[in-house]
């Protein structure tokens, strides 16, 4: 088992599933469920003669930070691309209904209990989305995730987590779109469609997925952080990520909806406002979208260490 | 008996040749772009020796691309003799007649092709070279009668600054101007004034600013982030079992991960076993972006560099100390002095390599592709000229039982040659084979010896996951065939080391594993590693280093 205090210096970014999962909540909490013990790998996998891992690329368990139970939902990138698939997804549906189940029965076995003590659900994204090799059973797997995000909805506040190095994309862009609140590093990416998708599809000039500095400031964190799709940008540390988990652990369920990007009407007309806008200034680059938003030297502040970016950074607002 | 002929006539056969291009040159020696392609059908006649500059980093692309356009009824059977053939164009010119032989260093991207134009007749290779072998035979029988070269900055009179990326052209411009040929250089931008002056006006005969800034590539390159925890070992057996042993100071790294991984070391690991200033004090070497820690913990004393490094320019600049750096500030590299230094001046050189044989020969060649030698072989061998020791030098040779074999009780020093790599390399293709493909090369391409990077005779040292073996302390060829076997672990090699044999290699101390070294395999973490991505390089620089586009993740 890794050493959690070691975990919390460690660069999210780099980190396995597993450890994500062990150093995001409080040292010794975790336990895992549905671990590579109990053998859940993918049929789908075996019958195509592919190799699989005993936890399809997902763990599951839940551990506690402070007082409160927080469920754990970890990809893992280095299995597959964080691919999911039928037994991956069921993992993380199931972890969902079992932290909305725990709600229940300790609201209904002390209904004066303290907001911090019901459970919360933390997911710590790294995926391509679905796993083409059994692509029907993945897909259902995207939809009855979303599925329990509108049954936590109220109860149980969903939480994404983006700093990995497969990034968020595909139909898990969706997804993670989907939760209460996301947290990002600089390096984390969050999007529908990765860039060399784009390239292959639109050619090098629309999109040069070899750029990297290009693809980062159209997906990375810093860019979702001034455009409003992420809520928080922290440093690329496990302790960071866990830190601003354990802010809003202090919050009850009703005040998650302030950090939500969909999921209303208001918010339907501000995402239509943000089209309009897209349309009026058909932007060449996110850096003219920066500038729009107040930001005068865009590439400046793509530069700066990420703390002063957090400080100097002007979001937009539409 | 004296012979009765002109002395001249290459001056004169060059006078005619500029008569001809006059109406293209105007004042300060500059050229139109559109004139270009008819000034080179002035100037170069068949059969000419022609060199068109680029190296595995900068390229006179435009003028390589201009040299593709002339017209192959007037200009044909060239024969080519440049550092490297990396661009499309460097070949398009056999595939339209324009040249018809080639000598050459390096291959990079285009080696398939030069494989294949060799077999389909198109082209007529005289020789793959190393870097200083193909400098010299400039100077002797492959002298260019026109180069086409490429430089940053141009002023009205037609002396050029190349700063930064200096790397082979003094020594193009050099061969061939003092040997009556002429010079034709591409420029990003044409000045009134220079930051210096590398190559003087009256060396030069033509000047054309390109349409665009030569194509330069960021060669050297490595993303901390893709180190692995394989390489992290690797480096740290190298580390304590070869620079700490040794007391290696002046070396030159590979290009490879295993090389980064030692650099982002440094500061760490290095520092843990007390080699700072023992070790790795002076180096031959680019400006590679994960020397920054170690040069910034105070390191390092001097580098010498063969070429630039995109992002590196105001970092080099800004460490003078370390660096050789022009009266403007900015670095001067130079792919021919640091070559010397690399074959006389070091004690190591470490590098990776695609395959070795159960002999210890190393090659980098596949059946298909002529990938060529570059710089490497200059250093990774023993200088049989060298004539000043080292501690590390004498060492190294004092090691070896069969030096009295051949000049008796002399004493005689050894550089160490380092050879790293996992037993399985990319598409876990085995590193040790028993015959190099390097054979089915040279027949596929009708060479005359299998190119081989590095003999097995001049290894010293090999470095897998396995272990050390210390080829320098074998007394014969059984022995040293049986330290390879017991480093090369999966391989087909690797499965004929006997154990009882590999134990008494060990006794011995000409096989260490890590646990011999006592180093723990699952220390070796990535948290050891002094920047563990692109941004912890350029904080360690104090945002000196720009890394390019492709490298940011930011």
């Amino acid at each position: 088992m890794a050493n959690w205090s070691k975990l919390q210096t460690r660069s999210f970014l780099e980190s396995s599933a597993r450890d994500r999962a062990i150093g995001l909540v409080d040292e010794g909490t975790f336990t895992e469920l549905a671990g590579p013990f109990d053998r859940m790998s993918s049929p789908h996998l075996v019958a195509l003669g592919e190799a699989v891992e005993f936890d399809d690329g997902v763990v599951t368990g839940v551990g506690r930070i402070g007082k409160r139970p927080v469920f754990v939902i970890s990809q893992e990138g280095r299995f597959i691309g964080g691919a999911v698939g039928e037994v991956g997804g069921a993992k993380m549906v199931t972890t969902i209904d079992l932290a909305i189940g725990f709600a229940d029965e300790l609201r209904a076995a002390n209904p004066k209990i303290a907001p911090d003590e019901l459970p919360l659900v933390a997911i710590s994204f790294e995926t391509g989305g679905v796993r083409l090799h059994e692509s029907n059973a993945g897909l259902l797997a995207h939809a009855e995730v979303m599925d329990a995000f509108q049954r936590a909805r109220g109860k149980v506040p969903v939480v994404a987590l983006i700093g990995s190095r497969i990034g968020c994309f595909g139909g898990m862009g969706f997804v993670a779109a989907a939760t209460d609140v996301i947290v990002m590093s600089e390096f984390g990416r969050l999007g529908l469609t990765g860039p060399e998708v784009i390239e292959e599809e639109m050619g090098k000039d629309e999109f040069d997925a070899s750029n990297r500095a290009l693809v980062y400031r159209t997906t990375g964190g810093r860019h979702k952080y001034i455009m409003g799709d992420c809520n928080f940008l922290v440093d690329d540390r496990i302790a960071a990520f866990r830190g601003q988990v354990t802010e809003l652990c202090k919050l009850p369920v009703g005040d998650f909806e302030q950090f939500r990007r969909i999921g209303s009407a208001a918010l339907v007309e501000k995402q239509m406002r943000a089209v309009a806008l897209a349309a009026e200034m058909q932007p060449k680059d996110a850096y003219d979208v920066w500038r729009r938003a107040g930001n005068n030297d865009p590439a400046g502040l793509g530069d700066a260490p990420v703390d002063d970016f957090r400080k100097q950074a002007q979001r937009l607002s539409v | 008996m004296k012979v009765e002929r002109q002395w001249n006539t290459l001056e004169r056969d060059t006078a005619q040749r500029m008569e001809a291009a006059a109406r293209f040159i105007g004042p300060g020696k500059q050229v139109k772009v559109e004139d270009v392609v008819p000034l080179l059908e002035a100037v170069v006649r068949p059969g000419d020796k022609v060199n068109v500059e680029g190296n595995n980093q900068k390229q006179a692309d435009f003028l390589a691309e201009a040299l593709c356009k002339v017209d192959p009824a007037k200009i044909h059977d060239l024969h080519m003799v440049q550092s490297s053939v990396p661009l499309a164009a460097h070949l398009d010119v056999f595939e339209k007649g324009i040249a018809k032989k080639l000598d050459f260093a390096f291959g990079g991207p285009q080696s398939g092709r030069v494989a294949t134009f060799i077999r389909e007749g198109k082209l007529e290779l005289g020789a793959i070279h190393t870097y200083l072998e193909l400098f010299g035979r400039y100077c002797l029988d492959l002298t260019p009668r026109v180069s086409l070269i490429c430089a940053y900055e141009a002023d009205r009179e037609g002396n050029l600054y190349t700063g930064f990326n200096t790397e082979d052209t003094p020594v193009i411009v050099e061969a061939t101007k003092f040997r009556k040929g002429i010079v034709i250089a591409q420029v990003n931008k044409i000045v009134d004034k220079l930051p210096r002056v590398d190559i003087p006006a009256d060396w030069i005969d033509a000047v054309v600013q390109s349409p665009k800034p030569f194509f330069i590539e960021p060669l050297f390159t490595r993303d901390p982030g893709l180190v692995t925890e394989r390489h992290i070992l690797l480096a740290m057996m190298c580390l304590k079992g070869i620079y700490g042993e040794y007391g290696v100071k002046r070396i030159n790294h590979g290009i490879g991960f295993l090389t980064s991984a030692i650099e982002l070391l440094l500061p760490t690991y290095g520092e843990e076993l007390g080699l700072k200033g023992k070790c790795c004090t002076q180096l031959v070497l680019n400006p590679h972006p994960t020397m920054i820690p170690a040069i910034e913990s105070g390191w390092i004393e001097a580098i010498y560099c063969f070429g630039g490094e995109l992002g590196m320019e105001n970092y080099v600049r800004a460490r003078s100390d370390v660096f050789f750096t022009g009266p403007d500030g900015s670095l001067r590299s130079n792919r021919a002095l640091a070559q010397t230094a690399g074959h006389y001046a070091l004690d190591m050189f470490i590098g990776s390599t695609l395959q070795i044989d159960q002999y210890g020969n190393s090659s980098t060649a596949t059946a298909n592709r002529v990938a060529g030698f570059g710089g490497a072989p200059n250093m990774g061998c023993d200088a049989k000229g060298r004539r000043h020791s080292t501690d590390s030098w004498l060492k190294c040779g004092r090691e070896v039982p069969s030096m009295n074999e051949l000049i008796g009780d002399m004493p005689r020093g050894k550089r160490l040659v380092v050879q790293g790599m996992e037993t399985f390399g990319e598409g876990r293709a085995p590193a040790f084979v028993d015959r190099l493909d390097a054979w089915k090369l040279a027949e596929n391409a009708k060479l005359d010896l299998p190119p081989v990077m590095i003999y097995g005779d001049d290894v010293t040292h090999l470095v897998t996951e396995e272990g050390i073996a210390y080829l320098n302390r074998c007394a014969d060829l059984e022995t040293r065939m049986a330290a390879i076997r017991a480093v090369a672990g999966y391989t087909e090699v690797g499965l004929r080391a006997k154990p009882e044999e590999t134990k008494r290699l060990r006794d011995d101390g000409i096989v260490k594993t890590a646990a011999d070294l006592d180093i723990d395999p699952d220390t070796a973490t990535r948290d050891r590693l002094a920047a563990r991505n692109m941004r912890e390089l350029v904080d360690w620089s104090g945002g000196l280093y720009n890394p390019p586009a492709r490298f940011r993740n930011w």
